[in-house]
């Protein structure tokens, strides 16, 4: 009985989740896709917990717990698979055209350089990085990112190119 | 309430915190290969572990409590995995790393160089279409991009994806 209600618990997340990403949208809120997904997670789990309370005479926090962060990370597993997925949006792209067949010199001359311009335009509205005249460069903020990012991407052993590596 | 993990459990919880320790050590061993195998290296690892330890741990074996094991492994493997992805095919974040690793500020089209480490966003593109290409999403030929049934399938599941957890 534990584990459904944290199903049930893992379907209200499902439900509040995208409800609150419209509603950020909407009402312009600041805060980002992550950190709704959250709140969200913090609020159901809370919910979960009280209704397993209430409901069930021998409630298992853990047997509750495991379904719905099984699921909750499934959903944002497959969240992040389709935000901002380089390579989903080139597929889409070729998809929304009406002949559904794409120039292989568009996608390198127009989409992602369009791309490129796009993820730069989200570092500098987080305040990462900063125009200065027509370069660009690093806050205090993006240096102390990256500089994290390079010391966990040494610990391990990962290369700093994020190109996939096909003879893996 | 119960909070007590039956003993799986306990033990997957332990897994989970020692599946990035593990990927750690396995960073350090050369013939462990590239980031992607390391990882599935890892999770095989702690699911074998798993095994072990429910074979080994005294008592029985509840099924709740090794199902309950189950979904809080894969909840870390896939918590894991979200952060190990970003940190290594990390699109923003490594133009991020890339602009600070120059070490002055730069133009568009220096930080696009910088960023492919002295190639252009043409090979960032091939690296990308290589993997739709390879996972049989789309096929080139006479320099465009067609989309297969598979790319199409995959593309509609992509829309409703992000419908339904509130990306549009």
């Amino acid at each position: 009985m534990s584990f459904v209600v944290g199903l049930f618990a893992a379907v209200m997340f499902a439900l509040l989740a995208p409800a609150l990403q419209l509603m950020a949208r909407a009402r312009g809120w600041t805060l980002g896709a992550v950190m709704l997904l959250a709140i969200a997670a913090i609020v159901t789990h809370g919910l979960g917990v009280m209704l397993g309370i209430f409901v069930v005479t021998q409630f298992q926090y853990w047997d509750a717990a495991s379904i719905f962060g099984f699921c909750v990370m499934g959903y944002v597993f497959a969240f992040g698979a389709v935000y901002k997925s380089v390579s989903l949006d080139i597929l889409l792209s070729v998809i929304h055209r009406p002949e559904r067949r794409a120039p292989l010199s568009d996608i390198v001359e127009r989409q992602v350089p369009a791309l490129f311009q796009g993820r730069i335009g989200n570092l500098v509205d987080s305040g990462l990085v900063e125009p200065v005249d027509s370069h660009f460069a690093a806050t205090a903020a993006g240096r102390t990112l990256a500089g994290r990012v390079g010391q966990l991407r040494r610990a391990f052993g990962i290369g700093d190119t994020s190109l996939y590596d096909f003879s893996d | 309430m119960n909070m007590l993990p039956g003993p799986a459990q306990a033990a997957a919880i332990g897994l989970s915190v020692a599946l990035p320790l593990l990927l750690l050590c396995y960073a350090r061993i050369a013939a462990t290969g590239g980031s992607g195998r390391r990882f599935r290296l890892g999770c095989v690892s702690i699911i074998a572990f798993y095994a072990i330890a429910c074979i080994a741990l005294p008592g029985q074996r509840r099924f709740d409590d090794v199902l309950g094991g189950l979904f809080l492994l894969g909840t870390a493997m896939m918590f894991c995995y979200i952060l190990f992805s970003l940190l290594a095919w990390g699109f923003t974040l490594t133009l991020l790393t890339a602009l600070v690793q120059a070490g002055r500020p730069l133009t568009l089209e220096q930080w696009a160089v910088a960023y492919m480490q002295g190639g252009d966003l043409g090979t960032f593109t091939h690296n990308r279409l290589k993997l739709l290409v390879g996972a049989g999403m789309v096929i080139t030929a006479d320099g465009s991009l067609t989309p297969t049934a598979k790319g199409v399938a995959i593309a509609r599941l992509v829309k409703f994806v992000r419908l339904s957890t509130g990306l549009g």
